[in-house]
């Protein structure tokens, strides 16, 4: 008897650990692939290859670099685009300021709809619900144009005199449909019991008190979510940026602006794919570290909002 | 979380106050404008800021920041600063027309644009007499018909050229031999020896086109050709005429096809650049313009790269089958469109700046700083003559030899070419640009052209195939539009 | 069931018309019975609040009204186009006169019209009208409470109680009021903007009638034009509609199904028992979201470029003499191949997000459930198609759809990889374009404001309805009224 339980025991011990190593060929060859593109750009921002006395900037063929080097950040920290100097770091500034901002007023308002929406009763809730999902659905772009002739008619942009002024504007048109989004917040609220709200309710709290003092110390997932969610935002839109704050202003362009015009505007230089992908990685630094850091609290905001729907 | 309200309260407070501030300068603009309507224009504007923008090609911001604030220095009572900016030359003139009124007082675009950012409100007329007599005794006569455009029936100079731009030839001397870089033939050659692709364009636009479209023989340089040919630049005035079905221009596309279809001839640009081709031997030659001498040097190294004119060809038996205007053996260069790239006054610039614009605007076009221009920034003279002063420039050994065969091949070129025809909003190469390179790609190709009234030009093999493309390029110039239908019989032009 | 669906609309019609009678006659009494005050109140906002004392709040009213006449009259006017009262006529788009100007002093004598702003400008001002009336309701509204107020014996509440209340009973206006008013400016009226050029001949490709800033209202030509193929884009419109159209939704059910299915295997394949290096694993993949998408598709796409290193791999091992077109990037590379890459790169994308989310789904899946399956000796396949899917696939059919209208959108992916290559000559629309994408390149690049309109609210009315229907039948829906 104990023979054959032993064998049964040692082979299924055996098969599992067959299956735990063809696991891990699996997952680390997918892990391989899944890195190749982020490896090519980070080889290519420490390419420094030479044709005789040029410097070859373009797409190469080959995935290692034959030499390496820091020149693609030194003039990429260094150089003039558009008329610019020192370009790349001041447009990182600009997109930290524009990020800060916009992380901080939307995640008020985003947590401010959706404690509303799933703790409060009020007779346009229903209607409030249904528009914001609607509105939602309507692809963006042709709206930019309006945006920018509206956000013109208070002076936040295309404003000769102080063009600074649009990142204001840029600041005002990313977080001022934050709230609409409020979908995933409300289903983490949802689940914090009214019964909590109710007791506080007969214990006289406002619902102010209730908001400040009860829900917001439950919510810190989805306030961290929320944040790191709207603060990535201006980092990665290459599109919207630049028509709210114009073509003209290149000094008050977003990083995500700049660098895709690197590549893809007319330049008397179009030898700047090296540099482009350094650019990639001092943005991709930041971010990913933070979504490193931040990762448990990512998770629960995707998955709050993906099962509650 | 109190410091957190504050915060947004202070944030929405400088809203406001900047709100509030801009609409009442964008009041006072309206009132100044309706209540003094015909005053002199030198009144103080309030808002006149003193400031006057210029936007220029990236490439030569710097440059002019220097020349103008030489000027402002040179003319005390100028009265203006000058910001210069550099902008991106090939979405300027979308930018400008999105919101003119947030573009610069001076802007440069090149002179195809010049008929769409009229008609569009957004340039004003040059109207001082010495600019305009410099213009007229500076510039070649192909540049004179294009500048001007009509207003209410009248014509008026609207760009003053300050760098001309054509098209030539950029090669790898590692795989091509002077010789060989004479001739299409003599390019496949040398591609078929590296195993690559003879030549390739920098885009499929209309402008890259023109090398094939605009050839011309070479023993009288002519062409039957024709891009609204003795039009009036007046509003619904004639059209001139337009023609491209001539026997020479089919037999130049059948030699197309077949120089295409070859392993070792004629490419499109790949899609990571045409840069890309040319650094990785992918071609061995790059028909462009001096505007992409910096990514050409880059891409093959400045020892490597070789600048020539367009190359010439001989027409094929193949070619001429049939044909009865050309025959086998006729020679042809390929041609270019030589253009010019222009200042513009922006029509919303507070008026009272005007006379300061223009004045600006005939220095900075002006020989001197033209010349200028080309040594530091290499932008290429537009005015008669410029060749005798890069040829000095090279003797005096002001300029390597590759940044002198550059502006001299670019001026040879221009012998060669024609400007990009544009007369006023409803007629220009607008039309040539969007539809007419899409047809002419697809018969390089070989592939279908979509045309409204559901004609589907299936065939551009035959040499019927060809004539129907040909007259569809011609009719979308003239109309704007594909035709309903092919005439029963295509005209035929010896 | 039937005959009480048809006449339930009727019905609910009489009621409204009722409802909107009394409530006029509800209007007309509280003018009747109104305070002095409160008379004032309808032609004069905050004058029963003064009337009341209620000094501050008056002021807010007042002012508000005084804003909202001022910018009606005065007009002011953004690049020569008005607000205000003109701004209501020129919506009509018919006076509309070209610019003209004295070319010797330079100077405008007729502003240069621009139709897309008299039509926003107008859309804004009708906004503010609506804005005005809702104050005035809300002023009168005010002030007769006060008047009940005094009727009862109580004091009207004075403005630090009404801030109070405003962290109490009516903390959802003062929670909702920023996002009302932003999300009105910047997204509902561009929204609206958007949806009104579906009906103009805006389209900047018309040369003729200086098409970037003039044109006129054309009903519902533009949606005619897709199925007769009129129109400057018509023959486009017509070829190409339902070739994008078809591949939207292959894209978006592919996409979906494949990150779905890919998430839930990579998920499972790392909470596999006994592996060690998950939190490793789990990180490797989860960069894929975190890298901005502009910089990791672009990697992608010069990866497979023409003379990228995949390339160059593939003809050094000699297994192609030519470069493949994998993205379809030049015209005449294969359409097919093309769509095939962007759902296989799409995964490198989206599987970790389901990976990540189907994680904690996997762990919460009951053990005994497994081992009863082991003990009827099921294998692993049989396990996960007859345990793990129903299960995961029960808790996420949420995800699925939201997943599945944010494909439909997913202009990323295609902008950056293929950019809606290969293309045809003559078409905008190339192999893999999507709706979003197509609509981008009509807009932006070509200008045609109207058709790339009428494409967004084709787009709209595909993602509304699949997202309507599965939405109105989820239990988040049907539980909400119960829930509260």
């Amino acid at each position: 008897m104990n023979a054959t339980t032993k064998k049964r025991v040692s082979s299924q011990s055996r098969n599992r650990r067959v299956s735990l190593g063809v696991t891990y060929t699996i997952l680390i060859i997918l892990g391989i692939i899944w890195l190749i593109p982020l490896a090519w750009i980070v080889l290519s921002a420490f390419r420094c290859e030479y044709n005789g006395d040029t410097f070859i900037g373009t797409v190469t063929s080959n995935f290692f670099p034959k030499a390496y080097g820091l020149k693609n950040f030194k003039d990429l920290f260094t150089a003039t685009y558009y008329g610019v100097s020192n370009a790349f770091p001041r447009w990182l500034l600009n997109t930290l300021i524009v990020a800060v901002v916009d992380c901080l007023i939307s995640t008020f308002l985003v947590l401010s709809v959706a404690y509303c929406m799933s703790k409060l009763k009020f007779k346009l809730r229903k209607p409030f619900m249904n528009i914001s999902m609607i509105i939602g659905l309507f692809p963006g772009f042709m709206s930019m144009i309006a945006i920018y002739f509206l956000l013109k008619s208070i002076g936040l942009t295309g404003n000769p005199n102080h063009p600074g002024y649009s990142m204001i504007g840029l600041i005002l048109a990313y977080s001022a449909g934050a709230g609409l989004g409020f979908q995933i917040a409300k289903g983490f609220f949802d689940v914090i019991p009214n019964a909590l709200v109710e007791s506080a309710k007969l214990d006289g709290c406002t619902n102010f008190k209730i908001f400040q003092q009860i829900i917001l110390p439950l919510a810190k997932p989805i306030i961290i979510y929320q944040a790191l969610m709207s603060f990535t935002g201006p980092w990665m839109d290459f599109i919207f940026a630049k028509v709210i704050i114009g073509a003209e202003n290149s000094q008050y362009w977003t990083v995500s602006v700049g660098l895709y015009s690197l590549l893809f505007g007319t330049h008397p230089d179009t030898n700047l794919f090296t540099q482009f992908a350094a650019g990639c990685v001092i943005v991709a630094i930041p971010i990913v570290s933070l979504f490193m850091w931040l990762q448990r609290y990512y998770v629960e905001g995707v998955t709050a909002g993906a099962v509650k729907g | 979380m109190k410091k957190f309200l504050a915060f947004l309260l202070a944030m929405l407070m400088v809203l406001s106050l900047a709100a509030c501030g801009d609409s009442g300068s964008g009041d006072s603009n309206k009132g100044s404008e309706g209540a003094e309507p015909a005053s002199d224009p030198k009144a103080k504007d309030p808002n006149d800021d003193g400031v006057i923008r210029v936007w220029v090609g990236e490439e030569s911001a710097e440059f002019y920041q220097k020349i103008c604030d030489q000027y402002v220095a040179d003319h005390p009572d100028f009265g203006y600063t000058i910001v210069v900016k550099g902008m991106d030359t090939g979405s300027v003139a979308g930018t400008i027309s999105q919101d003119p009124q947030a573009a610069a007082d001076i802007y440069t675009v090149a002179h195809d644009n010049i008929g769409k950012l009229a008609s569009t409100m957004c340039a004003k007329p040059f109207t001082d007499q010495a600019l305009i007599d410099q213009v007229l005794a500076d510039n070649p006569d192909s540049f004179k018909t294009v500048i001007y455009s009509t207003y209410e029936g009248e014509s008026y100079l609207y760009g003053v050229p300050y760098i001309s731009q054509a098209l030539f030839l950029y090669y790898n001397k590692d795989l091509v031999t002077e010789e060989q870089a004479k001739t299409f033939e003599g390019l496949k050659e040398a591609a078929a020896a590296a195993n690559c692709k003879a030549i390739t364009v920098t885009g499929d636009d209309g402008f890259n086109m023109s090398f094939a479209l605009l050839a011309r023989k070479v023993s009288d340089h002519s062409t039957t050709v024709k891009l609204f040919e003795g039009a009036e630049p007046v509003s619904g005035g004639s059209k001139g005429v337009s023609n491209c079905q001539g026997d020479d221009t089919i037999a130049i596309v059948r030699w197309l096809q077949d120089y295409a279809a070859d392993p070792n001839g004629f490419k499109w640009a790949s899609s990571d650049g045409w840069e890309a081709d040319f650094r990785n031997k992918g071609v061995v030659s790059v028909i462009g313009g001096a505007w992409h001498y910096n990514s050409a040097k880059a891409s093959v190294g400045e020892a490597n790269l070789g600048i020539a004119l367009i190359p010439t060809f001989k027409l094929t038996d193949a070619a001429v089958e049939g044909l009865s205007g050309v025959k086998a053996g006729d020679e042809f260069r390929g041609g270019t469109f030589a253009d010019c790239k222009c200042f513009m006054i922006n029509l919303n610039s507070v008026p009272s700046k005007y006379e300061e614009e223009q004045e600006l605007v005939m220095y900075l076009s002006s020989k001197e700083v033209q010349n200028a221009s080309y040594l530091e920034v290499m932008n290429v003279p537009a005015y008669l003559g410029a060749a005798d002063f890069i040829k000095q420039c090279y003797e005096e050994g002001k300029v390597t030899e590759s940044e002198y065969s550059l502006a001299a091949m670019q001026v040879g070129m221009a012998e060669w070419g024609i400007p990009q025809p544009f007369l006023t909003g409803t007629l220009n190469t607008y039309y040539y640009s969007k539809n007419g390179p899409a047809v002419f790609r697809a018969m390089i190709d070989k592939t279908a052209y979509p045309t409204t009234g559901d004609q589907i030009l299936t065939e551009t093999e035959s040499l019927d195939g060809i004539r129907k493309g040909l007259y569809l390029i011609e009719y979308l110039w003239m109309h704007g539009v594909a035709p309903k239908e092919f005439p029963a019989t295509l005209p035929t032009v010896a | 069931m039937g005959s009480r669906s048809k006449t339930a609309p009727k019905s609910h019609r009489v009621s409204l018309l009722e409802r909107l009678r009394k409530k006029f006659s509800d209007m007309g009494k509280r003018f009747a019975d109104g305070s002095p005050g409160t008379k004032l109140s309808h032609f004069i906002f905050g004058a029963g609040n003064f009337y009341h004392g209620q000094y501050i709040k008056g002021l807010l009213f007042l002012l508000i009204q005084l804003g909202i006449l001022a910018l009606m009259i005065f007009c002011p006017s953004v690049n020569d186009t008005p607000y205000g009262w003109k701004s209501l006529a020129n919506l009509s788009l018919k006076n509309v006169t070209e610019g003209k100007m004295d070319p010797f002093t330079g100077k405008v004598m007729v502003s240069p019209s621009d139709c897309k702003l008299m039509v926003l400008f107008g859309f804004v001002t009708i906004a503010m009208i609506f804005i005005y009336f809702l104050v005035w309701n809300l002023n009168i509204e005010s002030s007769r409470k006060a008047d009940m107020d005094l009727k009862i014996g109580k004091k009207p509440t004075s403005f630090r109680e009404d801030l109070r209340e405003l962290l109490d009973g009516k903390f959802h206006v003062l929670m909702l009021t920023p996002t009302c008013i932003a999300a009105t400016v910047f997204t509902i009226l561009p929204t609206i903007f958007m949806i009104a050029l579906a009906f103009t001949t805006y389209n900047t490709q018309d040369m003729n009638d200086l098409g970037t800033k003039l044109f006129h209202w054309n009903g519902i030509q533009n949606f005619i034009a897709v199925f007769t193929g009129e129109g400057s884009l018509g023959v486009e419109i017509k070829n190409r509609f339902l070739p994008v159209l078809g591949w939207t939704f292959i894209w978006a059910i592919f996409a979906t199904l494949t990150c779905y299915l890919g998430g839930i295997v990579l998920a499972l394949l790392i909470n596999k028992k006994g592996l060690k290096g998950k939190k490793l694993f789990r990180t490797v993949f989860i960069i894929t979201i975190a890298v901005p998408q502009f910089i990791s598709l672009l990697a992608v796409r010069n990866l497979l470029g023409e003379y990228g290193p995949f390339n160059a791999m593939l003809m050094n091992l000699g297994w192609t003499s030519q470069p493949i077109g994998f993205l379809g990037l030049n015209t005449g590379d294969s359409e097919r191949l093309a769509k095939f890459m962007v759902i296989l790169i799409n995964m490198w994308v989206g599987v970790p997000y389901t990976m990540l989310m189907t994680s904690g789904i996997l762990m919460n899946i009951p053990a005994d459930l497994y081992e009863a399956g082991r003990v009827d000796g099921a294998s692993t396949l049989k396990m996960f198609r007859k345990i793990t899917m129903p299960y995961v696939v029960f808790v996420t059919t949420p995800y699925l759809i939201s997943s599945f209208v944010g494909n439909i959108s997913a202009f990323n992916t295609i902008f950056l990889l293929t950019g809606g290559g290969p293309t045809y000559v003559g078409y905008q629309a190339g192999g893999t374009d999507l709706l979003v994408t197509w609509l981008y390149k009509v807009t932006i690049d070509q200008g045609s404001y109207n058709t790339g309109a009428v494409i967004g609210i084709f787009t709209f009315l595909i993602t509304a309805t699949i997202t309507l229907v599965t939405y109105r039948r989820s239990k988040a829906y049907n539980e909400e009224d119960t829930f509260q």
